[in-house]
């Protein structure tokens, strides 16, 4: 990709925690060139983006409306919250889908067990540990798959 | 079957309202993370104590919140009540939920959310400061409905502008209705043409704040 060339997307993405796979997301996407903003409590967390990182942060408590309307939060097309408490990703999401009608709002739960309670909300949760115990499992199977056939 | 109420979180707030609502002869369990806490409200008498997250599913499951009736969600912090409140009400099905917030902003958000009564400490304080410091003007304010309505009870003096006028001439607030005129051991249903006179108590009802537009309206403070 060269200089110039970098496509612009369509869509504006509020990340919300800059801990590292806030920072790593916003860092990718910014490189892929969609438009990024990120929110974080802790100005000294931003460390963690990437250089080359081209996208908006902001210093400040996503909970409150006041710094979500700051980051235009109702122009934007998705917004990830990835902090390290879920109930704090839980507010932030349903602030984002109930009071901005925010197309596309994502959530990380370290708690697999609230999940099903925000499923029917239309707020998709990523749930690490879940996703984890599907890789192990996979890869687990893989190496037996090829021992079998050894 | 007695009432069942669940205190989540909280400590001081807490040990209060568990004496009052024992007192009231309901059943309360209270759950709260920290062991320490658990141990010093476990001193209180009938009080049911539980050691856990409430905002964890299992810690509300084993705490046997499928057969709570009233769940009142007390943290310090306004994203855990309402993680609490809606595993209550979704999961556990608890007919009422009751939430504490900090941020009065978020009230509406949360009465969105489907939370039954959301109790703002901030509003509500600066309520009662208010009320407390027109005291002299008003005997007594009840806010009803989160403080949307209020009902105010409103001596006359002699000096007030409101005396000797028909209740059409007085030009108060939309929202604001006389529902009373206390006159000695009379108490008055007024109408359009009724006049105020000197020593009537005024019992008002009004929405939206307009309270303090129709006090001074007719005490002119």
């Amino acid at each position: 990709m060269g200089l110039f060339d970098i496509e612009k997307k369509e869509g504006y993405t509020i990340i919300v925690g800059c801990g590292r796979l806030g920072a790593n997301l916003a860092s990718t996407m910014s490189d892929g060139g969609a438009d990024v903003l990120i929110i974080d409590t802790d100005e000294g967390s931003f460390r963690k983006l990437s250089p080359s990182y081209g996208g908006i942060t902001v210093v400040g408590d996503a909970t409150d409306m006041q710094i979500l309307r700051e980051a235009d939060i109702a122009k934007a097309t998705a917004v990830v919250s990835v902090t390290n408490n879920d109930n704090t990703n839980i507010l932030v999401a349903q602030i984002a889908k109930e009071m901005f009608h925010v197309p596309h709002v994502i959530a990380r739960l370290y708690d697999p067990e609230r999940e099903c309670v925000y499923h029917e909300l239309g707020i998709d949760t990523i749930c690490p540990a879940v996703l984890s115990a599907k890789e192990i499992d996979k890869i687990l199977h893989l190496q037996e798959v090829q021992e079998g056939a050894l | 079957m007695k009432t069942r109420i669940f205190l989540i979180g909280g400590f001081q707030k807490t040990k209060f309202l568990a004496k009052s609502l024992l007192k009231k002869g309901y059943h309360v369990t209270a759950i709260n993370k920290d062991t320490e806490k658990c141990l010093a409200m476990a001193e209180i008498e009938n009080l049911t104590v539980f050691n856990g997250d409430g905002t964890k599913p299992f810690v509300l499951e084993d705490a046997d919140a499928y057969n709570a009736d009233i769940a009142i969600a007390l943290t310090e912090y306004d994203a855990d009540n309402l993680v609490i409140c809606e595993l209550c009400k979704k999961k556990f099905h608890i007919k009422k939920t009751v939430a504490l917030i900090s941020d009065p902003k978020k009230t509406e958000f949360f009465y969105r959310m489907g939370i039954d009564s959301v109790v703002c400490a901030i509003t509500a304080v600066a309520n009662i400061i208010e009320q407390q410091t027109f005291l002299d003007e008003m005997a007594t304010l009840v806010p009803i409905g989160e403080g949307r309505v209020s009902i105010a009870q409103i001596p006359i003096a002699a000096t007030a502008p409101a005396v000797g006028k028909k209740l059409w001439e007085i030009n108060l607030p939309k929202e604001v209705i006389v529902g009373c005129v206390l006159r000695g051991e009379q108490s008055i249903v007024p109408q359009g043409d009724t006049r105020i006179l000197t020593g009537d108590v005024l019992v008002l009802i009004s929405a939206n704040k307009q309270q303090m537009a129709a006090i001074k309206e007719l005490t002119g403070r």
